[in-house]
């Protein structure tokens, strides 16, 4: 298989899954570079330009909530996932466990 | 100005207040942990800051991430519709606009010639014009924020898609009607033809003028009998063929081509009614080649000729066999 083909069939189900890989690690504060090198150390690895706006989106949903941190020298805006996101997160996780089993059923029955 | 800073600068200018401030601040820390990483790790500094905003993308791309501005004209949700509106609004609206023009121009004492050619550049116009405004009104309805509400009640009100709006589908077969209508037709073109070349006037002299001149009514009138009977055979061998294949609609197009191209070059040159019967009913304007019955003998065989020609292409194009991979594989089950 070509190598962009692999690479786009890839794409298009990471996009689908950052957004529950990142109100997981948000349930630690976390700011925009720091959570890109989070998710990279967890195998997810992620651009710049989809998480930092995405991050906003999902403040602006309630999904999850920030604070500019101040105290180093170089202020920090820190997102943390709301009671909400964290509701959601977990209703996604078991979709996507679900998902999997499914998968592995699927790929079992040949 | 740094890189960075025209990077900024150009994030930002896509972006409104109050957003606009804190992207500010946030997008200029991220940007400024990732160059710090790379030159950790031992990175010139103007290559890490080349490689970081580089990574980022397209500016104007990443402020409408921000901002959730759409990056295309007119999104999948009204596509379906702009696609069925357009074409119909053109086909109904150029048609009219097209005789609109030509009535305009006749009754304000233009020729023929000058009023036909207004009236297709008149056309194009009224198309383009049709065609931008069309579009410009889809891209408003996708892009403005106003017209948000305007947009999911149109696409509501345009309904769900149901099995009823399939289009018929058309075969492309013949039917026995249509080819009875079709040998009709030559029989009447046929019938006419013999009846405007047996015309006469008797001068006051007792000559004896036919109406048609008279080269044309002994070459090419019988020329063009055998072209017409032609074309009836044609459709005859397609019905028996159950429907047009493309040779017999070729062949279809060069008859009609062989007709038209006898009729226009006659028409304009003068060449088809007698000019002493014109001087005769003293209406000289009936024989010459830019006359209004000539011009418009002239535009009127091309039009039929032409849309005859597509019609039964059309028709080929359509009755071609649907190719299907309907093969049954047997599996090894």
């Amino acid at each position: 298989m070509p190598d962009d083909e692999l690479g786009a069939h890839r794409q298009e189900l990471r996009r689908g899954t950052v957004v529950l890989a990142c109100l997981l690690a948000l349930r630690e504060p976390g700011y925009g570079y720091g959570l890109l090198k989070t998710l990279e150390a967890a195998g997810i690895a992620s651009d710049g330009n989809t998480v930092y706006p995405l991050l906003r989106r999902l403040e602006e949903r309630g999904l999850l909530q920030s604070e500019w941190n101040t105290d180093e020298s170089r202020p920090r805006k820190f997102y943390t996932t709301t009671p909400a996101g964290t509701e959601l997160a977990t209703q996604l996780l078991a979709d996507v466990s679900n998902l999997t089993k499914s998968l592995h059923s699927l790929n079992g029955r040949s | 100005m740094s890189w960075t800073e025209r990077y900024l600068a150009t994030v930002l200018r896509g972006i409104a207040e109050p957003r606009r401030t804190d992207v500010d601040r946030e997008l200029r820390s991220s940007i400024e942990d990732a160059i710090e990483e790379r030159v950790g790790a031992g990175e010139d500094r103007a290559i890490a800051e080349r490689v970081v905003l580089e990574g980022l993308g397209d500016p104007s791309a990443l402020a409408g991430a921000y901002t959730g501005r759409p990056s295309y004209l007119i999104g999948p949700e009204l596509f379906p519709l702009y696609r069925r509106v357009l074409p119909r609004l053109i086909a109904v609206v150029v048609p009219v606009a097209f005789f609109v023009l030509l009535a305009v121009k006749l009754s304000g004492g233009g020729d023929m010639q000058a009023a036909i050619s207004s009236g297709i550049s008149g056309v194009i116009s009224v198309a383009m014009q049709i065609a931008f405004w069309a579009t410009a009104t889809f891209v408003f309805l996708e892009w403005a924020g106003p017209a948000r509400q305007a947009r999911s009640e149109l696409v509501a009100a345009t309904g769900r898609w149901t099995v009823e709006r399939l289009p018929k589908v058309v075969d492309g077969r013949i039917s026995v009607r249509e080819v009875a209508g079709e040998i009709v037709t030559v029989l009447i073109t046929i019938g006419i033809l013999l009846f405007v070349a047996s015309l006469s006037t008797t001068t006051a002299s007792n000559n004896e003028i036919p109406v048609l001149n008279g080269e044309f009514r002994t070459i090419w009138v019988p020329i063009l009998l055998a072209l017409y009977a032609m074309r009836g055979v044609g459709h005859l061998l397609a019905y028996n063929a159950g429907r047009w294949t493309t040779f017999l609609a070729f062949s279809n197009a060069v008859i009609h081509v062989a007709i038209a191209v006898p009729l226009v070059v006659g028409a304009l040159g003068g060449m088809i009614v007698s000019k002493v019967f014109a001087l005769v009913i003293s209406w000289p304007g009936l024989a010459s080649g830019d006359g209004a019955p000539m011009l418009a003998l002239a535009v009127g065989a091309t039009l039929a000729s032409g849309w005859e020609i597509v019609r039964v292409f059309r028709r080929a194009r359509r009755a071609q066999p649907i190719r299907t991979d309907a093969r049954i594989v047997s599996s090894s089950a």
